[in-house]
């Protein structure tokens, strides 16, 4: 992927990144701080201080590295800077120029491992900071010259020059349309692939000798290759995630301004990746949960200080690769979620019994419901009253779960499990009622064989233990609208949605495998626990089930085994 | 575009006839005079009606394929088919119109069609006839049709004795209005 | 020249660092010995009790004593005043270059800077400690 061979240094790419990326949120996050001081009057000169190390590090890495859109970028914030540096009277109004180029530099900087940089962000900052300085510089020669002003023309001029005769790398935009294509295509290729495998298999009863063994060998390295193959696909559409938290700072400050809140926002694990269509459809629900924490969750600096808290809040977002799957996080240290507001909501919405006494998880659970949130949460800033319902459906179409933790007036964490890709699904087989299922392998704790007695009936509902604790268990069959016979299903498959376990008794269990998730056409509705479809290698076809939603299945819904 | 027509009808018509084997027995499509404007259709029957779609909108006719059933989708999908590595939902046209579950024999056969820009298969009992039918045999539907099944009945066609109802896809296929999920609170 | 080569390098950045090992694993210079700091403070500590270091590469900036601070501790403590110190500039500290120097820095190292510039120092380092 790295094709600029002229980079003597260019295997440390992702050394670069690593190295970088933090470096490039840091000087986000002090510009954030930057600008509050510098409203408040405080020149917060040492602060500033470090804002120029930063920029100046990352110039010179990436210098190094011949990343020179970066470079330029860099080089340019710090001239910014040095501006200021002679006008601190300008200061608060640049703050938001620096934010802005600040984006730009992480989202630049998270991409620069995965080959070729368009220059065109980078750029138009460029060109607008120059606007700024060239215009400050004017109005100020009245008042009060600026000396160094010919030194910023001559820089910034040709700074633009090597920019556009320094063709960085030679890049190449793809319509990622073309991307979804070639996906589409290697998919099919996997399955006849896996129909290749499965014929070889039934032939191997008859045949032996050396040509069944050539056979096979061949067929074992086209597996070898369609696998790198996959890899090198997935490369292609992986994303860093930093170009969506790039876009938070801003929004941070702007709603905090609006609704007279101090808020920090901290960003960690930018340089974690995931496949474009995940990004592409995760930032609306990061918008809503982070506006949403800041507006409602977040007190008021007066408030805070009463209660005992620093005034300027915190907004946490951060990104973690857990083997094939990325956990989000959105965490804030406001007032938390209300417990008995929600349960009284969800009673009113008639989602739980006026009787029922659900734990503290599973009322945090009900913020998911539809309905229970929105009106809760309408601002003017969001645009929509949109609840929490619109963002977990959001992470749930992209095989994700999500989930909500809150302490009453400590604050309320949002974590959310992603795949990395939604085109290859690592899968256990499984068998219930005459249909084979995948279910993803990432959400299996455990599968193991089972007996009827180790099934305990509590309240009509199905028990068992497992690792010392007791969890719900559901008949397969039953769940899926089969036919209930709950004395065959002799194995258990336990799956996990965040803190939640529930076990899945099932005929079989087939092994695992790699599955290409095709998407289900919208006249089948939309089954609430199966999230896609794959073709097997014998042609036939197997539901994904959703795990996430079978493991938060509610009682009522979760079909116990009736023992008619 | 004529042209294009005419070729759109043989490459259609090649493929029919090749998956079709017992149309092709019983042969014999219906000519009407030469002047007069034709429709071509591809004739399905469900229990003793027959049903008749432009050929145009008939992309293949196919032995009934494995069928996988998929966990709470709406009564009148039968399941989910694999068209050469395409998942494609699979009709119980028969629910959709009133009648019975289909049990499936050897002259069962889904017709795979487009609509809504989508590709569908439906199932059907039998394919007997692949026609073209003069625009004179072409007549509104008697009103006992209509009473039952106005929305997705266009015409009716009599080929001699035969009553063939004439089917609008799109809205005998128009099902999504029974799966939307119900609106959100606000 | 019996034992391997030492060389010290004083940078802030752990990139630069891999940099620099990249350059050192190959060509003439495999085989050297690199010691790495990650500051000035570091760097000084490092370069007091490793008399048999061949060069240092010092980068201008550093948290915790920059490269100029170190070069004047240096010269205020007539340290191993034979040991040469390459200061590590960006392209725009031409004033820095040149209090470097008269700080006592034998030669400056641009960024961006390219494999062959650095050996290129090297052997410009041992062909002068030859002739003297």
């Amino acid at each position: 992927m790295n094709d600029d061979a002229g980079n003597p240094f260019a295997e440390l790419l992702e050394e670069y990144v690593a190295e970088c990326a933090p470096l490039a949120e840091a000087v986000g996050d002090t510009l954030v701080t930057l600008e509050r001081r510098w409203e408040e009057g405080d020149p917060a000169d040492q602060l500033f201080g470090t804002l120029k190390g930063s920029l100046h590090t990352l110039k010179g890495n990436s210098a190094m590295m011949g990343l020179t859109a970066i470079q330029a970028l860099a080089h340019c914030m710090e001239d910014v800077c040095a501006f200021l540096g002679e006008r601190p009277d300008l200061r608060p109004s640049a703050s938001g120029l620096l934010l802005r180029g600040a984006g730009v530099l992480v989202e630049m900087v998270g991409r620069a491992a995965r080959g070729p940089l368009s220059a065109d962000r980078s750029e138009a900052f460029i060109s607008e900071a120059r606007e700024f300085i060239q215009t400050e510089s004017v109005g100020a020669e009245v008042s009060a010259p600026y000396p160094e002003r010919r030194r910023f023309e001559r820089r910034t001029g040709s700074e633009v020059g090597e920019l556009g005769a320094d063709g960085v790398v030679s890049t190449i935009r793809v319509d990622a349309r073309r991307l979804d294509g070639l996906l589409e295509t290697f998919g099919e290729t996997m399955i006849a692939g896996l129909g290749l495998r499965e014929a070889v298999r039934d032939l191997a009863v008859h045949h032996r000798g050396a040509g069944f063994t050539d056979l096979e060998h061949a067929l074992t390295s086209l597996e070898k290759t369609l696998k790198r193959l996959e890899g090198a696909l997935m490369a292609t559409r992986l994303v860093s995630i930093a170009t969506v938290f790039g876009r938070f700072n801003l929004l941070v400050r702007e709603v905090a301004n609006a609704h007279e809140k101090r808020v920090r926002l901290v960003t960690s694990g930018g340089e974690t990746q995931l496949d474009k269509t995940v990004i592409d459809r995760l930032g609306e629900p990061l918008v809503h949960l982070v506006t949403n924490a800041v507006i409602h969750g977040l007190e008021s600096p007066e408030d805070r200080e009463r209660a005992g808290k620093p005034a300027e809040a915190t907004v946490t977002l951060s990104a973690t690769q857990r083997s094939d799957r990325v956990i989000l996080t959105v965490t804030d240290d406001g007032r938390g979620l209300d417990p008995e507001r929600i349960l009284h909501k969800a009673r009113q919405l008639g989602a739980v019994a006026a009787d029922a006494t659900p734990s503290r998880e599973e009322v945090f659970a009900m913020a998911f419901l539809p309905g229970l949130s929105t009106t809760e949460r309408v601002s003017a800033l969001a645009g929509r009253g949109v609840g929490l319902d619109v963002v977990a459906n959001s992470i749930r179409t992209l095989g994700g779960s999500i989930e909500v933790a809150s302490e009453p007036g400590k604050g309320t964490k949002f974590t959310m499990s992603l795949p990395l890709t939604l085109a290859v699904l690592r899968s256990l087989l499984v068998a219930v009622d005459g249909e084979r299922y995948a279910v993803p392998l990432g959400d299996v704790a455990e599968s193991l064989r089972v007996t009827n007695e180790a099934i305990h009936e509590v309240d009509g509902h199905g028990m068992m233990f497992w690792r010392g604790q007791v969890i719900p268990v559901s008949d397969a069959a039953e769940v899926l609208g089969g036919r209930a016979a709950r004395s065959s299903r002799t194995y258990c498959v336990v799956v996990r949605s965040g803190a939640k376990r529930r076990g899945m008794l099932v005929d079989g269990l087939l092994g695992h495998q790699d599955v290409v998730v095709k998407a289900l056409d919208p006249s089948l509705g939309r089954p609430p626990t199966i999230s896609g479809a794959t073709i097997l290698g014998d042609g036939r076809i197997a539901c994904i089930l959703d795990t996430a939603r079978f493991a938060e299945l509610r009682t009522t819904e979760a079909a116990t085994p009736s023992l008619s | 575009m004529n042209n294009v027509k005419q070729e759109l009808k043989l490459t259609a018509r090649d493929s029919l006839l090749t998956f079709a084997d017992d149309v092709a027995q019983k042969g014999g499509a219906v000519r009407a005079e030469e002047a007069e404007p034709e429709r071509h259709l591809v004739i399905f029957g469900l229990d003793r009606e027959e049903f008749g779609i432009p050929i145009a909108r008939a992309r293949e006719i196919v032995r009934v394929p494995e069928i996988t059933r998929v966990p709470q989708a709406p009564p009148h999908i039968r399941g989910v088919m694999n068209l050469r590595g395409r998942i494609l939902p699979v009709v119980e046209i028969r629910t959709r119109f009133g009648l019975e579950r289909a049990e499936l024999t050897p002259r069962s056969r889904v017709v795979v069609v487009e609509a809504h820009g989508r590709m569908v298969g439906i199932l059907v009992d039998v394919v007997s006839q692949v026609v073209k039918i003069g625009e004179s045999a072409i007549v509104p539907p008697p009103d006992e049709v209509v009473s039952q099944r106005a929305d997705y009945v266009s015409n009716v066609a009599r080929v001699g004795p035969r009553l063939i109802i004439l089917i609008e896809l799109d809205k005998a296929l128009l099902l999504e209005n029974v799966s939307t999920p119900a609106p959100l609170l606000s | 020249m019996s034992a391997k080569p030492v060389f010290l390098v004083v940078d802030d950045s752990r990139l630069h660092h891999q940099m620099y090992m990249l350059v050192f694993a190959k060509g003439a210079l495999a085989g050297s010995t690199l010691l790495h700091a990650k500051n000035g403070r570091e760097g000084y500590a490092l370069f007091t009790t490793h008399p048999e270091i061949e060069m240092v590469f010092l980068d201008l900036n550093m948290p915790e004593m920059n490269g100029l601070e170190f070069l004047e501790r240096r010269r205020s403590e007539n340290l191993h005043p034979h040991i040469p110190v390459v200061l590590v500039t960006t392209e725009d500290s031409a004033e820095d270059e040149a209090r470097g120097r008269a700080a006592g820095a034998w030669e400056y190292l641009r960024k961006p800077f390219t494999p062959a510039q650095l050996t290129e120092l090297v052997e410009r380092a041992r062909a002068r400690s030859v002739r003297t």
